[in-house]
């Protein structure tokens, strides 16, 4: 696969793209911070929820089929929608428990009014049939202790300290300036991942932490490409005259297919896995939600390596190249005088 | 290389390889055992993180709370004696009924506190994922990864997921105790200490100790503790003394009539005990005790756990695997699609590297979540991609005109740093998200480290199976799929 995208020209472009993202989900993020309770969509396991119980024991039900659309009937009655559904099988075949959990911010008006849909709905039902039933639908509130403060602030840390450490390497492995493109590439893609979560407002949960060490992970393997071809590019005899930005996008072209590759397949992958778990899971809530991480994580780390960071690059290229010359001219000009 | 030697060295490791996978994915019904015994496979066997095989959760009441279906029991019963007492002692709180006494901002307060602590305690347990929630402002809910294998998820192996079990029950039991250490009399259960002596404070540092498989509870005793302590136990001749918390006996003892002569006290147990009781012993140690008396929904003192399915449904763990299978098997089409005969080397290569990974996940104990499946197809892109790097250089050379044997050694030699590069980057990313991160980010370190071991060590492995497979081939460049330039004629 042959390309030859001017990539370094468009510059500009790729830098005020990147910094409106990342202005719009700064701005998204600390409006809904004080709006909608958070600068993030905080997920199931780490925001405050409110849930229907519906336990039950000995009703007629074969499955838990009828009695969750008995409950998905109610909540589109009463205008609402679950994020998740936990099903808890009872001791005997034929109790159990479900549990809908609902955002915070759910009307305890509405919830009522399921619960009382799901109850009258019941005792119609056992009218009906004459069996003897225990059902208990009951409104609960939950609030998640912020554990994710210390996931939050470890993976806080390990960004940083890979950061330190992938700017080090760069820096003796291979040149200053490629060091700080690393650094540069870490930093924005970083930005970019959790700028456009919450600009999508995706629902974050744990998996978020994992996610962002993945931008981390892809960046650092698509550095090493690119910058390798940008290496190997200097040295050889027929591209080492090209000037600093046409081997910067020739580099470019030439790393395009591993680091479009990578994320591509990965998000393929991500993709896949989720719709079919979509097929068999309670709530397709549940499914988007590490689905939307996933495809941000893996868009943000393509955008970045093959747009933004070559790009970018070319010009610490250039300014590196600049002052080389100067050094080299002015260590000539030592000699010849 | 010969013929001969090339066939045995090809055949011995295909059949190695065959075999492998088969043990690797095939569980199956033991002959003569009338399908009691079962033979579960290494994938199996491995363990599951909550998002693949759901988690378990436990309700925990303070005195004072009862659950709905508690009330509505004792309610609806028209022949129960304490009908009338319900009515007028509790009154509904969401989804809970709240003794009207103890109904208010001083009990939610205190459960907040206590379930602050039981987070805490958890947290150093290093699960891959766990909540610790407030329901309904006075019941915690605890929910934690069962860490069940696939065919204890299956119940194909009842004893694995009993096991599981008993861990997170031991573990939920234990670390949500309430009340201070005090040390007992064995027999009577009779403190051996003054109330005005702080039996915590006789420690210096609690923790877990590890020594090859062997796990310990490590008591670093304080130069009073010691003398008070051994004061204590020589004093008689018979029976002993034991470590309590609460009312909650940790069986921690100190045999009677023989004098410690070590400040620092071992006491083995099993991997995940050892470490809920020094995680417990140390948090009280530190002043963090659990105020209130928590019973489970049916108001039994020990906390009941239950069983969930995951969000993603009761198939996730095999929609995870067809997942992975596709991945792999994508993978042995490129490579034989792209490198015709030198795509079976890469295939055996893709091979080598999901059973590698299966089974040091198996052998090592690591809990496999997505995320961590999603990392170690990052290792396989690292292996297929650094074999496709050196194929490509390799393809270079022999464009030029090289034999294959020059091509390989030259491709080989041009694309060392590059590889080496990728794979040290990696290396760094492992150590660092290993050591650093928590929970799930600090398992995929460790994956990450695995599959990047394996993909370098698979990467010259290549190189050796190449070898061996070509020697006996006459037209190489047709094995490897790659073409020679026509040399310029210059007659």
């Amino acid at each position: 696969m042959k390309t030859n995208f001017k990539v370094s020209s468009k510059m500009h472009l790729f830098v005020i793209i990147s910094c409106v993202v990342i202005a719009l989900g700064i701005a998204v993020g600390t409006v809904c911070h004080f709006v909608a309770g958070g600068f993030y969509n905080y997920g199931a396991d780490w925001a405050s929820s409110k849930s229907i119980v519906v336990e039950y024991e000995n009703i007629d039900y074969t499955s838990s089929d009828k009695l969750e659309e008995i409950c998905s009937t109610a909540f589109s009655d009463a205008g609402i929608k679950s994020k998740k559904v936990t099903f808890v099988k009872g001791t005997s075949n034929t109790g159990g428990k479900l549990v809908y959990e609902f955002m915070s911010s759910t009307e305890d008006e509405k919830l009522n009014k399921a619960v009382e849909a799901i109850d009258a709905k019941i005792k119609a039902d056992i009218a009906v049939n004459g069996n003897i039933r225990l059902s208990y639908p009951a409104q609960s509130s939950g609030q998640t202790l912020p554990e994710a403060g210390k996931a939050l602030w470890r993976g806080g840390v390990a960004a940083i300290v890979l950061a330190v450490c992938g700017f080090v390497y760069f820096l003796v492995r291979y040149k200053l300036s490629m060091a700080l493109g690393v650094l540069l590439a870490l930093a924005h893609n970083l930005a970019l991942f959790l700028s456009l979560v919450a600009l999508l407002r995706v629902p974050v949960g744990s998996s978020v932490i994992t996610f962002a060490v993945t931008v981390l992970v892809l960046t650092l393997f698509g550095c090493c490409i690119f910058f390798d071809k940008v290496r190997k590019n200097s040295k050889d005899e027929d591209n080492k005259k090209l000037p600093a930005i046409e081997l910067v996008d020739k580099s470019a072209n030439e790393s395009l297919k591993i680091n479009l590759f990578v994320p591509a397949c990965l998000g393929a992958v991500a993709a896949l896995l989720f719709v079919l778990m979509s097929i068999s899971s309670l709530s397709p809530l549940a499914v988007i939600s590490p689905l939307a991480l996933a495809l941000t994580a893996f868009v943000c780390s393509a955008y970045g390596l093959l747009m933004f960071v070559p790009a970018v690059y070319s010009r610490f290229k250039l300014i590196a190249d600049k002052k080389k010359n100067t050094r080299v001219t002015a260590v000539k000009q030592k000699t010849t005088g | 290389m010969g013929k001969v030697k090339s066939s045995i060295i090809t055949s011995i490791l295909v059949i190695a390889v065959v075999v492998l996978t088969f043990f690797a994915t095939v569980s199956f019904n033991l002959i003569g055992s009338n399908g009691v015994k079962r033979y579960n496979s290494f994938l199996s066997s491995i363990h599951l993180g909550s998002d693949l095989t759901g988690e378990a959760y436990s309700l925990l009441y303070p005195e004072g709370v009862i659950s709905s279906a508690r009330y509505n029991l004792v309610v609806n019963d028209s022949d129960s004696s304490e009908k009338d007492e319900y009515q007028k002692t509790y009154d509904k709180h969401g989804g809970v009924y709240v003794n009207k006494d103890k109904m208010g901002e001083e009990l939610k307060a205190s459960v907040r506190a206590d379930a602050e602590i039981i987070r805490d305690r958890l947290g150093e347990k290093g699960y891959s994922s766990f909540t610790v929630s407030i329901e309904d402002d006075y019941v915690i809910k605890i929910s934690l990864p069962t860490d069940y294998t696939y065919s204890a998820y299956r119940n194909k192996n009842t004893e694995s997921r009993s096991e599981s079990l008993q861990i997170v029950s031991h573990a939920v039991q234990y670390l949500t105790l309430d009340g201070d250490m005090s040390l007992r009399d064995g027999t009577s259960g009779a403190p051996v200490l003054k109330s005005t002596e702080d039996f915590a404070s006789y420690f210096k540092k609690i923790d877990k100790y590890q020594m090859g498989g062997n796990h310990a509870v490590r008591m670093v005793l304080t130069d009073e503790g010691f003398e008070k302590i051994n004061k204590i136990i020589t004093a008689q001749e018979s029976g002993n003394a034991v470590v309590y918390v609460g009312d909650t006996s940790l069986g921690l003892q100190f045999t009677y009539g023989t004098a410690l002569t070590d400040k620092t006290l071992m006491y083995q147990a099993e991997q995940s005990y050892a470490s809920d009781f020094a995680i417990l012993m140390s948090s009280v140690k530190s002043g963090n005790q659990i105020s209130n008396n928590y019973y489970d929904a049916d108001g039994v003192k020990e906390p009941s756990i239950v069983s969930v399915t995951s969000v993603f449904g009761e198939y996730a763990a095999i929609y995870l695997a067809v997942t992975l299978l596709l991945v792999t098997v994508g993978a042995i089409v490129y490579s034989i699609v792209k490198y015709k005969k030198l795509g079976l080397v890469c295939a055996l290569m893709v091979l080598s590297y999901a059973l590698t990974i299966i089974i040091t996940a198996l052998l090592l104990g690591i809990q496999i979540t997505i995320a961590g499946a999603l990392t170690a197809l990052i290792g396989l892109a690292l292996l297929v991609f650094s074999n496709s790097i050196v194929f490509e250089a390799i393809r270079k050379e022999t464009a030029l005109g090289r034999t294959i044997q020059a091509a390989v050694k030259v491709g080989y030699k041009k694309s060392l740093f590059t590889i080496l590069d990728l794979h040290i980057v990696m290396l760094i990313v492992a150590i660092v998200t290993g050591i650093i991160g928590a929970g799930e980010v600090a398992a995929c370190g460790l994956i990450l480290f695995i599959a990047t071991v394996a993909s370098y060590v698979l990467y010259w492995f290549t190189r050796f199976m190449w070898y061996v497979l070509s020697s006996p081939v006459r037209d190489k460049f047709k094995f490897c799929g790659f073409a020679r330039e026509d040399l310029d004629d210059e007659d």
